[in-house]
């Protein structure tokens, strides 16, 4: 598959799914995510597509597991868009990214932080997502939601960086399994 | 970076846990800068807390950066595999227990292969150091492609456990089953009434 075809291509349901879910580990990770993904969004030179708060928001809202899901989907710029922001987001918190993925860290010190973060992500996602949804319910779960929350995390730390747009916009494009 | 007196450059990339040296030259042959390295020489990889420093040659650095950044590309949409060959410089594949080892052999006879375990952080510093590395303009050696594509159906199916990949071709053929078998049931609609004035069909006989 060329390049230039995945480009062209919109994200698949799961796709969307993805890009929304860590952009609200983002958010869980600094309080004001929502603020920084609106002032990062002006600065990347974003205006037209997302002149403001509402329109971001409106554009995550494609994500099928949101209460107030739109229909639609999104177009490969404001895809590009999205991801360009999160990498930036990404880099910003890299340090955090990379205590919770640290082995070396001290055992009780590191569930903490792990347990700090799922209470936040938590209580995001209720607030936001269908709490009727398989993927919701599992991504709450104490112990099956472990392993989904590491694997955002770890997304997000291998999306930060130089070459993390194109890993991150190439793995959102995945085929369904 | 550091200049010497010569025209030997390095270029260092650091991150927590990791710090990536490379020692070459420019090649003012094909015009490049006094910064820029064209002709690799060394590298090395430093890890913090560990004795090992990796060292070799251009082959090796490409492997790494080769197997590395597939495997990240594997491990990004949460399929982790196996990258490299047994027989090849480098190969990276998970371990049992969640860690991800790094395989090196060397080109040098009587050198015992490396494995080197690496967590979640270390991986992810390791990439990092690999993709600023590959982007560095100053870098003026032609390395491996960063094989960033879509996986396909096939890549991905792990992701998803086997009787929720079933559920919809098992559902679909129970719900087939079922409509068949209550059409079976169903009384045959009687034959119609023949029309006046049409000509008596005849009994069957016996």
């Amino acid at each position: 598959m060329s390049a230039a075809v995945a480009l062209e291509r919109p994200l698949s349901r799961r796709g969307v799914e993805r890009l929304d879910l860590l952009l609200l580990c983002v958010e869980a990770l600094d309080f004001n995510g929502g603020e920084a993904m609106v002032w990062i969004s002006a600065q990347l030179g974003f205006n037209e597509l997302f002149p403001n708060r509402v329109e971001l928001w409106k554009r995550r809202c494609h994500n099928p597991l949101r209460r107030s899901f739109r229909r639609g989907s999104l177009a490969p710029a404001e895809t590009d868009a999205l991801i360009r922001i999160l990498g930036v987001m990404a880099e910003r918190l890299y340090p955090m990214l990379h205590q919770l993925l640290a082995s070396s860290e001290p055992e009780a010190l590191l569930q903490e932080r792990w347990d700090l973060f799922a209470a936040r992500l938590g209580e995001l996602v209720r607030e936001r997502m269908n709490p009727r949804r398989s993927g919701v319910q599992r991504l709450l779960d104490p112990i099956a939601g472990a392993p989904l929350r590491r694997q955002l995390i770890l997304s997000l730390a291998l999306a930060a960086g130089a070459g993390g747009f194109e890993r991150l916009r190439a793995s959102l494009l995945d085929a369904d399994g | 970076m550091f200049q010497t007196a010569s025209l030997k450059q390095t270029l260092q990339f650091d991150q927590q846990s990791c710090r990536l040296t490379l020692e070459g030259l420019p090649d003012l042959s094909a015009g490049h800068s006094g910064d820029a390295i064209g002709i690799l020489t060394g590298w090395s990889l430093a890890w913090v807390g560990r004795p090992e420093e990796l060292e070799g040659r251009r082959e090796h650095l490409e492997a790494i950066l080769r197997v590395v950044l597939a495997y990240a590309r594997y491990l990004i949409s949460g399929v982790p595999r196996r990258v490299g060959a047994a027989e090849e410089p480098a190969s990276i594949s998970q371990g049992e227990d969640g860690r991800h080892v790094l395989h090196l052999r060397s080109s040098q006879a009587g050198v015992e292969p490396l494995s080197l375990g690496l967590d979640d952080a270390e991986l992810a510093d390791l990439v990092r150091v690999l993709d600023r590395l590959r982007l560095d303009p100053r870098l003026q050696v032609s390395l491996p492609e960063d094989p960033c594509r879509p996986l396909r159906a096939r890549e991905v199916q792990g992701r998803t456990p086997l009787p929720r990949r079933l559920s919809g071709v098992v559902g679909g053929a129970l719900a087939l089953g079922l409509s068949a078998a209550a059409a079976w049931l169903l009384p045959p609609p009687p034959a119609p009434a023949p029309a006046p004035g049409s000509p008596p069909v005849a009994a069957p006989r016996g």
